[in-house]
């Protein structure tokens, strides 16, 4: 081993090599400030941030809309990227909420602080406002492609813009679809239950919905009102409770593990209903669901914001998640996808990453043919999309499970003329 | 009140009390008998889910018809972590033991994410739909034989333990750990065997709740949080007393939808929790001090 003096025959220590390595790293790193870069072969990429639930309760959706954000990404990258920034590429940042806002709100910032110049995601309103709040601090446009409650862009944000429907919309449909289908049928239930997730959207959805039927004048009354935490296991009691409340409806706000659980509740306990109507939640419409439900599934209708299955971009969105994933690009993947293509359509207009330019190409955004269905992309003063609207679906028999999800109004967009109200009990589907 | 309501919320409550109980009887066996918390419980019943949801969508073989191979599975799975991970940290202090079983736990709902997706899962099955009807009130087939099975089980290990020669060397391991080593019991091996063992009730368990309810991987924590309840409950270790208190907790849950709303179920199951723990800090029929 070395001793002192050796080392200080050789003119070098521990400490002056530290102090002279610093210091040819230092005037490195500075000489290098100086030397022009040569020529680059293409523009460094875009980041976009995408907080999704793809852990926790929420997860089978969080996946899916994360991926309606890369395959969207991975398009407009296919397509030449953003032209009016040299062909830039879209880069997607993935950021996991876990399904808690808090989390949603940590995996935000570290997006920024990655380098996002726009976020997207997150599916749950709680989440939402959390990456609202942050948003507004960090002066980072936050285009929320799913996420319904009002309150998010109620309270005077300047950088948040959501491309879904609002809960105020959402009800606005389930209300006006149900005159219809009873107006159309002569039929008229009288009492009703409602049941809902007690998470910040199962609330406000239900409670938005309950206050707007008392309004719209049909005689409708809500004999209970059911809720229960996200992510139950047993619907048993619930269900045992409904029965007792003898609804000839139900109005579930649900997700894709309780809706299956009550359905099969339903069954198993005999409750006698015309029918079940979702006013606007997921867990009727996803494909596993369908396949996992056969026929209980049958005859529920649901009013909800979805695809339009023949609009151009869709057709080939739905092409590209089909292949890629082996199932059908369902509305909240959809709402995903049209979320990143807002973004790529407000950078190309904007030329540039600088939120101010952002902002202002975003207030601008005429989206045409969105694969949802609705109108044009246009953001109004809050920030909420006028052109979203909601379709009324029902779940009808089909031997092609994945074709059995049918628009059955408005009529522009209706992939079947009739709508199946009252529903055969479901113990009575052979 | 409701009497039908009450009625059928009781018997609810008691079928989902056996299944709490079977939710609990692995963590407690394998506390009991080596004192160590398996907090990669719940996702070890998770993976008794996937395993039972594979047999069924890849060979139409049902759950209750594949439950012992699930079992077998599990008790395989159960071998392998105690004779790699659990027999080199069982001497740590417990706070120490925390850390690998949690990874476990986490590495195994990862794994359940990468294999099976992040989907809700719930096929059917046979007797899934199945309900007798008793007067007014139902009575759920798969929540039935979930409950009558989950019994038969407790009851067999417990008799296991106490009658068959491989259960009394079990019993004295646990009992005095170095005794047992002088008179020629290879404890490492029993251990292993009795952490297998408790695998393989969480195994079975997982194939009777797949035709309950919807699987996920994420499952796996409320799982480990019932089991907990239920064994510190019943008393730590107490097998019995996993099943009564999986009964006491099933049946307070249930009944208290006569009067509260089910957001509320929690506040009931940790609140008879924090009341047993005051007044029999050892779990209603005293556990493993």
């Amino acid at each position: 081993m070395m001793d002192r003096k050796d080392q200080n025959v050789k003119g070098m220590n521990r400490r002056t090599f530290i102090k002279v390595s610093g210091a040819a790293g230092l005037g490195l790193s500075l000489t290098s400030f100086g030397v022009p870069t040569l020529l680059r072969a293409e523009p460094a990429p875009i980041k976009i941030g995408s907080v999704q639930p793809a852990t926790g309760p929420l997860a089978m959706i969080g996946q899916g809309q994360r991926r309606g954000n890369l395959l969207a990404a991975e398009y407009i990258n296919s397509m030449g990227g953003i032209k009016s920034m040299d062909g830039a590429k879209l880069k997607l940042l993935l950021g996991d909420s876990e399904s808690k806002p808090e989390v949603g709100r940590q995996e935000a910032d570290r997006l920024i602080k990655e380098g996002a110049v726009m976020l997207t995601g997150p599916f749950q309103s709680g989440v939402a406002m959390a990456i609202a709040t942050l948003c507004e601090q960090r002066q980072v446009p936050f285009v929320m492609d799913v996420a319904a409650l009002d309150a998010i862009t109620r309270k005077g944000y300047k950088y948040t813009f959501r491309v879904f429907i609002t809960a105020k919309g959402l009800v606005g449909g389930a209300v006006k679809y149900l005159k219809m289908v009873t107006k159309e049928k002569k039929v008229m239930p009288k009492r009703a239950v409602v049941t809902n997730t007690a998470d910040a959207f199962g609330k406000g959805m239900s409670g938005g919905f309950i206050k707007f039927l008392g309004k719209s004048g049909l005689p409708i009354e809500i004999v209970e009102r059911i809720q229960y935490p996200l992510g139950i296991h047993d619907l048993s009691a619930e269900v045992a409770r409904i029965k007792a409340a003898k609804p000839d409806i139900i109005f579930p706000v649900s997700r894709p593990g309780d809706s299956v659980i009550l359905t099969r509740e339903l069954y198993k306990q005999r409750v006698e209903l015309m029918g079940i109507f979702c006013p606007g939640s997921p867990g009727w419409y996803e494909p596993e669901v369908i396949k996992d439900l056969g026929d209980l599934i049958l005859y529920v209708l649901i009013n909800v914001p979805w695809i339009n299955p023949s609009s151009p971009v869709y057709k080939q969105a739905n092409k590209a998640f089909l292949k890629a994933y082996g199932k059908y690009l369902d509305t909240n993947s959809a709402y995903a996808y049209t979320g990143v293509l807002v973004l790529a359509d407000a950078l190309e207009r904007a030329g540039s990453t600088k939120p101010e330019a952002l902002l202002k190409a975003l207030h601008k955004t005429y989206y045409k043919d969105p694969p949802v269905l609705g109108g044009p992309v246009q953001f109004n003063e809050r920030g909420d999309n006028i052109g979203a609207m909601t379709g009324l679906i029902q779940v009808q028999p089909d031997p092609d499970p994945l074709k059995r999800v049918k628009i059955v109004a408005p009529k522009e967009f209706a992939q079947s003329d009739k709508i199946v109200f009252p529903a055969p009990q479901l113990w009575e589907r052979g | 009140m409701n009497a039908d309501l009450a009625l059928q919320l009781g018997i609810q409550g008691l079928l989902t009390g056996g299944i709490y109980g079977l939710i609990g009887l692995g963590l407690s066996l394998i506390f009991g008998v080596m004192g160590v918390i398996n907090f990669a419980h719940g996702q070890m019943i998770v993976m008794g889910m996937y395993v039972s949801f594979w047999i069924l969508t890849l060979f139409g073989i049902d759950p209750y018809l594949s439950l012992m191979v699930v079992a077998a599975v599990i008790f395989a799975l159960g071998y392998l972590v105690q004779s790699t991970i659990v027999n080199r940290i069982i001497d740590y202090p417990e706070a120490m033991q925390v850390v690998p079983l949690v990874s476990l736990g986490l590495i195994l709902e990862n794994m359940a994410l990468l294999f099976w997706g992040p989907d809700h899962r719930s096929p059917e099955t046979a007797l899934g739909l199945d309900a007798i009807r008793v007067g007014s009130a139902t009575i759920d087939v798969s929540r039935l034989m979930a409950f009558g099975l989950a019994i038969l089980f407790t009851l067999c290990i417990f008799l296991f333990l106490k009658k068959s020669n491989l259960g009394k060397s079990i019993r004295a391991a646990a009992d005095n750990r170095t005794g047992a080593i002088l008179v020629g019991i290879k404890v490492n091996r029993i251990n292993n065997i009795s952490f297998a063992l408790g695998a393989a009730t969480t195994g079975a368990a997982g194939a009777l709740l797949l035709p309950l309810m919807p699987v996920t991987p994420h499952l796996g924590h409320d799982f480990t949080l019932i089991a907990f309840v239920v064994v510190i409950l019943g008393g730590m270790g107490n097998l019995l007393g996993a099943l009564f208190g999986g009964l006491i907790l099933g049946l307070a849950e249930s009944l208290s939808a006569l009067w509260l709303p089910a957001t509320m179920k929690h506040l009931v199951s940790f609140g008879i929790l924090v009341v047993i723990m005051l007044f029999k800090p050892h779990g209603l029929f005293g556990g493993k001090r």
